[in-house]
């Protein structure tokens, strides 16, 4: 009477080759998994990963016209972004040419597709180049930045932005200027260098004040509020949060008053202030329903929400928090996010002093290597997954963990996590 | 073995008294673009008998800023031209809220989708614009009736502590299951623990252990669906160092971890065929070797397997070893469904009302008859685990001495407040109906859509066709 059982996601990809092709089939198969209905009060339950999630075939052969219409709305999109760009060729509106690749590139990253974004983005600088207003150039240096960034590629993120800074000072460009100075504070902060991202965004907050340029100072206000907190300088992250958030409010921006709500949770949470931590992350929600959807923001705010729950004991909560992320991730077809959100459930489970909740982590390597791509990703798996047997008495096992994670941020030259991973094998040794 | 249980003389107080019942404070949000002044204005006019105390919030951020400042009963929610999306964001965001407020929600001409969605989620009303005064106060006089409950004392429960759970229980589906424990237990035979998710086939199996001639050993449980499929063989049998890639250190498998104690291996009907012929090995010849490994290690455990599923079916459809099930299955035990243990049900949720209470430092001494009713009419599809579950959540947002039904899950109070039928006073027609009717399944099935579609006698993608055309 039910009909056949599931495929489970895990053997379902096995039989996916990993082509660029595919990549939409495989997000639409991701998006419809659906947990195993007989295994949700099983014992098996409460560790159900993506992998244990089930898809029936006829559904996705249902669902293959919406990829199908997604994939062509992408291309179409795309493709009407390069005719615009050949019709401004056209008439020589050369900063024309420029701003319909950018906007191409801008397409791709939002469907988390970087490195082709990064190719639209080094033709719009090509073109750029030649023309004699530098605008046009400091503004595709400043996306060729961002993607650098979002690619882990620190070191090429920052020339980019320099570049920017340079060309933007030239021209009397104030927009660019600071722009580019924030770029270079984002820069510096992923790397951990507190200094010089304090003296960038400091300076970007100087140019847009000037400019009476009231979002971008917020959301300068608001880096510089994540800087003082990771400095522990918890007075004055505070002071810079609370007027950032006093300039969104007023321009009724709601995705930036998530945000900085967002990050208003953080330093709460750091200051053991639960409840008002709580309160902060709760109203971040309630501003993401009003902004244009965005589930990487709701993502990261229900993260931020399960961790704090986590870490004040709150098991139950966490864990329900955490369903509820999952469940967004999956539909909003962010996946990428898929392996913080494990990560954390292992930690949960870490918690209770549950080894079964290893399932978790290798979950979470899978798709940091698979999905996600990201190095950064990985190594944070792998130092979580360290203490996890760390926790439960498995020495060596969390030596050999903690020495991956540690290979991995080397490798990124990410010197702060580097040295919290050696810190915790010299913990081990001791 | 068995459990003794003596039941305490309930003793009937009103959990709160009616001058405690009558004043609610009702937080009112206008939505996008509206203004609350209209709806605060009729809200005064219709309801307040001085037993109101109305506010109002511009919007949901506004309204989550003054929900966590202070207490309220109920959230008077305008949904926006996604009522959908909006209301699944208020239920979220009163989640959270302190107090436990409920939501009436007000829309422009409800769908069926959403007021089915509405009730589902435990929303205490949908009301349609313009507002009609006999609604809205039908919408509070419910809340205040649901706000009378008696509270009932717990009955005293002697639970058989297993490790760190207990057997808790005396229905006669209960006292079979104790007899059989009884007889089996002394001995090393292998056995097999039948029953539906939740109905505590571990618990059983560490009753096994405790009580048989392994008990000196170690207890190690595996569960063989939670592991994905190519960790479960070096999770069970080990596995040297660099036998493949992530082994990083030698490991040692659960079989051996169990010693001469016993190994549980839960969820056994997951395993792949290929694996069942290598656990079918180590029952056999009593020796496994870890992956990578050439080494022969002899072993003295005892084997206690447990399923949600037919496993005779399964052989049927070639997904289990017939070799294998028989010799599993020396013993079988059947555990049978929390509905079928009849008032085990008062005496599990007494048990864990007192188990969370400690742990939780709290002080919990009676349960109020309106949460016994909802308790007693829901479906606990996930049997005794879900119950652990439902109370677990239910204390840790107790405030004072009697667990009540706004400590509840929204799912469960939703089954409680029933939303008025719709259109009011008329008959429904056949698609109301069916749409009713299949909502209401489905919140019996936790939404599960395979079990509704049993439940329904239809097939799921009859049922998924009808969800989606009612916008269930």
């Amino acid at each position: 009477m039910t009909g056949p059982a599931p495929v489970r996601v895990e053997k379902a990809l096995a039989l996916m080759p990993e082509l660029e092709a595919l990549a939409p089939l495989r997000a639409l198969l991701v998006s419809i998994a659906r947990p195993d209905e007989a295994t949700l009060w099983s014992s098996s339950g409460p560790y159900l990963t993506l992998g244990k999630r089930g898809v029936h075939p006829d559904e996705l052969r249902r669902r293959m016209p919406q990829a199908f219409h997604r994939v062509t709305e992408h291309l179409q999109v795309l493709f009407k972004a390069y005719v615009e760009a050949l019709e401004c060729q056209q008439r020589a509106d050369a900063p024309g040419v420029v701003a319909a690749l950018l906007r191409a590139g801008r397409l791709e990253e939002d469907v988390g597709r970087h490195t082709q974004a990064r190719t639209w983005y080094e033709v719009a600088l090509g073109v750029a180049e030649a023309l004699q207003d530098r605008r046009p150039e400091v503004e595709a240096l400043r996306a060729l930045g961002y993607v650098c960034l979002a690619l882990g590629e620190y070191a090429a993120g920052a020339r980019h932005f320099q570049r920017s800074l340079a060309l933007a000072e030239a021209e009397f460009d104030q927009a660019g200027a600071t722009a580019a100075s924030e770029g270079l504070g984002d820069v510096a902060l992923a790397q951990g260098q507190w200094g010089g991202a304090q003296a960038w965004y400091s300076r970007g907050l100087r140019l847009a004040e000037a400019a009476s340029d009231a979002p971008r100072a917020g959301r300068l206000e608001r880096q510089l509020g994540v800087l003082a907190r990771k400095q522990r300088d918890l007075a004055a992250a505070g002071e810079f949060l609370r007027r950032a958030r006093e300039r969104f409010e007023v321009a009724g921006l709601a995705d930036e008053m998530a945000g900085v709500l967002n990050e208003q949770g953080l330093l709460d949470a750091q200051l053991g202030r639960y409840t008002a931590a709580s309160a902060a992350y709760r109203e971040a929600l309630a501003w993401a329903q009003r902004a244009p959807r965005d589930a990487r923001l709701e993502l990261s705010i229900r993260l931020n929400l399960a961790e704090l729950d986590l870490e004040a004991g709150r098991l139950l909560e966490a864990e329900a928090e955490l369903r509820r992320a999952e469940q967004v991730a999956i539909g909003g077809h962010v996946i990428r996010r898929l392996a913080q959100i494990y990560t954390l459930m292992g930690r949960l489970r870490g918690a209770q002093g549950d080894e079964t909740g290893f399932v978790f982590f290798e979950q979470a390597i899978e798709l940091a290597k698979a999905v996600e791509r990201s190095v950064a990703t990985e190594a944070q798996v792998y130092h979580a997954y360290g203490l996890f047997r760390s926790r439960l008495g498995q020495q060596d096992e969390a030596r050999a963990y903690l020495e991956r994670a540690r290979e991995l941020f080397d490798s990124l030259g990410e010197a702060v996590e580097r040295e919290r991973v050696e810190q915790e094998l010299r913990a081990l040794s001791a | 073995m068995i459990p003794q249980v003596r039941m305490e003389p309930s003793v009937p107080s009103a959990v709160t008294s009616k001058e405690e019942l009558a004043l609610l404070r009702i937080l009112v949000v206008a939505g996008d673009g509206g203004s609350a002044g209209g709806l605060l204005q009729n809200l005064r006019q219709w309801a307040d008998d001085g037993r109101l105390e109305v506010d109002t919030a511009p919007d949901l951020p506004r309204a989550v800023r003054q929900l966590a400042g202070q207490r309220w009963d109920v959230v008077l929610a305008v949904l926006g031209e996604r009522p959908d999306d909006d209301l699944a964001w208020w239920v979220d965001t009163l989640r959270g809220a302190s107090g436990s407020p409920r939501l009436i929600a007000v829309a422009q001409a409800p769908s069926m989708g959403l007021v089915l969605r509405a009730e589902k989620s435990g929303v205490l009303d949908v009301l349609s614009l313009p507002l009609r005064r006999e609604e809205l106060v039908r919408a509070l006089e419910r809340l205040r009736s649901v706000a009378s409950e008696t509270a009932v004392a717990l009955p005293l429960v002697e639970p058989h502590a297993v490790g760190p759970y207990a057997l808790v229980g005396q229905s006669p589906a209960m006292l079979d299951v104790y007899k059989l424990l009884a007889r089996v237990a002394g001995s090393s035979a292998t056995v097999l623990v039948q029953g539906e998710s939740g109905t505590g086939k571990e618990v059983v199996a560490r009753a096994i252990h405790l009580n048989g001639p392994h008990a000196t050993g170690a207890f190690v449980a595996v569960n063989c669906a939670a592991i994905p499929e190519n960790l479960l063989e070096s999770e069970l049998f080990g596995h040297e160092k660099g036998s493949f890639t992530g082994a990083v250190t030698r490991k040692i498998g659960r079989f051996e971890q169990a010693g001469s104690g016993t190994l549980f291996l839960d969820e056994i009907a997951d395993m792949s065929l290929a694996l069942q012929a290598k656990i079918l090995r180590a029952v056999q010849e009593r020796e496994i070797e870890r992956v990578g490994g050439g080494e022969t290690i002899p072993i003295d455990v005892r084997l206690i397997a447990a399923t949600n599923r037919d496993l005779k079916e399964a052989i049927k459809q070639g997904r289990f070893r017939e070799d294998l099930y028989y010799r599993l299955a020396v013993v079988t035990i059947r555990l049978p469904t929390l509905v079928e243990r009849g008032d085990d049900l008062v005496l599990l949720t007494a048990y864990y009302i007192r188990l969370f209470a400690e742990r939780y430092g709290k002080k919990i001494h009676a349960i109020s008859d309106r949460v016994l009713e909802l308790l007693r009419a829901h479906a606990w599809v996930g049997n005794v685990r879900e119950l652990r579950n439902v109370i677990e959540r239910a204390v840790i947002v107790a405030t004072d001495e009697t667990l009540r039904a706004e400590h509840l899950p929204d799912e469960l109070r939703g089954e409680e407040t029933t939303l008025a039928d719709r259109p009011q006073g008329g008959l429904l027609t056949l698609a109301e109906a069916e749409a009713r009717h299949i909502a209401r399944v489905l919140a019996h099935t936790n939404g599960q859509i395979g079990a509704a579609a049993e439940v329904l006698e239809i097939h799921r993608n009859t049922l998924t066709r009808k969800m989606k055309e009612y916008g269930l």
